[in-house]
């Protein structure tokens, strides 16, 4: 990558699924649009950061991520509740026309916001981005069994939230 | 449920799009942050940091420096001042007291300067029997 960067470029190719990461993560609009400027402020100020990167999206979800837990750490016992607020907070799904499935992406996002923020980010790399283990793992700097793991504990965890709704749409 | 059905159904649900209005933003910012000279600060401000970004520490010590030579001056210039205002100006008996010694000292300058009756004789070393003869007869 040369020493200036093409922000377009990389806004272009991978804004989106940095966006839905970060709302999926904090479950606040406003957290989601401060950090995604963040991330592209550092790499302004940091340019080095993106030589000899070969998985570009990897890397800058790594750091999406690395940033989110900032500032979900920083927010703390101040907001020992987000979680269960963050059920009534935007929802990371597109809104639909049809009204079940409406009511099933809203009881998703209701669902996905009792995960754990670090059960929740591998099921949505996984489930969302459809990366392999081994890319969770190397974007979140984590062995690839432990991904796994949170995946498979995240994904036991909507299935029994969801069941209900699941069986009545299916 | 069939774990592979709940997963896709998981799956096909789209997310949500990136705002449209973010990305002027969002970009504006990092390009602010990658050309700083660009940005609204103060040029005058880049100029100094720049003059003195090699060595602060120098530029400090320097200044500390100076700082302690202009305090010192300063309050020795005060003290000087301080001490000729605080003395009293001399009364007449101590300037006729002076006035005599001076007259006193242009006296003995002239009599030092007057020339004597007779010019001392040159010495002239003398024999040394002449005087052990001189010490015998005292």
């Amino acid at each position: 990558m040369p020493a200036s960067i093409d922000f377009a470029r990389l806004y272009d190719d991978h804004a989106q699924a940095l966006f839905a990461f970060l709302l999926n993560l904090t479950r606040n609009e406003a957290d989601t649009r401060d950090l995604l400027q963040e991330l592209f402020v550092k790499l302004a100020r940091r340019p080095d950061l993106l030589h000899d990167v070969r998985e570009e999206r990897g890397f800058l979800i790594r750091l999406a991520h690395n940033l989110a837990i900032d500032v979900m750490r920083r927010r703390g016992t101040r907001e020992k509740n987000h979680e269960q607020l963050a059920a009534e907070m935007p929802n990371p799904f597109a809104p639909s026309t049809d009204p079940d499935e409406q009511a099933f992406r809203h009881a998703l996002a209701k669902a996905l916001a009792e995960l754990p923020p670090e059960q929740r980010a591998v099921v949505h790399l996984k489930l969302w981005e459809r990366w392999t283990f081994e890319q969770i793992a190397a974007a979140l700097e984590i062995p690839p069994n432990t991904a796994a793991s949170r995946y498979r504990y995240g994904l036991d965890k909507l299935r029994d939230l969801l069941r209900p709704l699941y069986e009545e749409i299916k | 449920m069939n774990p592979d059905d709940f997963e896709k159904q998981l799956e096909r649900q789209p997310v949500r799009t990136v705002p449209a209005d973010w990305r002027a933003g969002i970009l504006r910012a990092a390009r602010e942050s990658s050309n700083p000279q660009t940005s609204t600060t103060n040029p005058q401000r880049t100029w100094w940091r720049e003059l003195f970004w090699p060595c602060p520490q120098a530029w400090a010590g320097l200044a500390a420096a100076w700082v302690v030579i202009l305090v010192m001056h300063f309050s020795s210039a005060d003290r000087t001042e301080s001490i000729a205002k605080t003395a009293t100006p001399p009364s007449p008996q101590e300037i006729m007291v002076l006035k005599e010694q001076k007259q006193m000292l242009a006296k003995l300058i002239e009599t030092f300067d007057q020339p004597a009756g007779e010019p001392p004789k040159p010495y002239v070393p003398r024999p040394k029997s002449e005087c052990r003869m001189e010490s015998v007869m005292v």
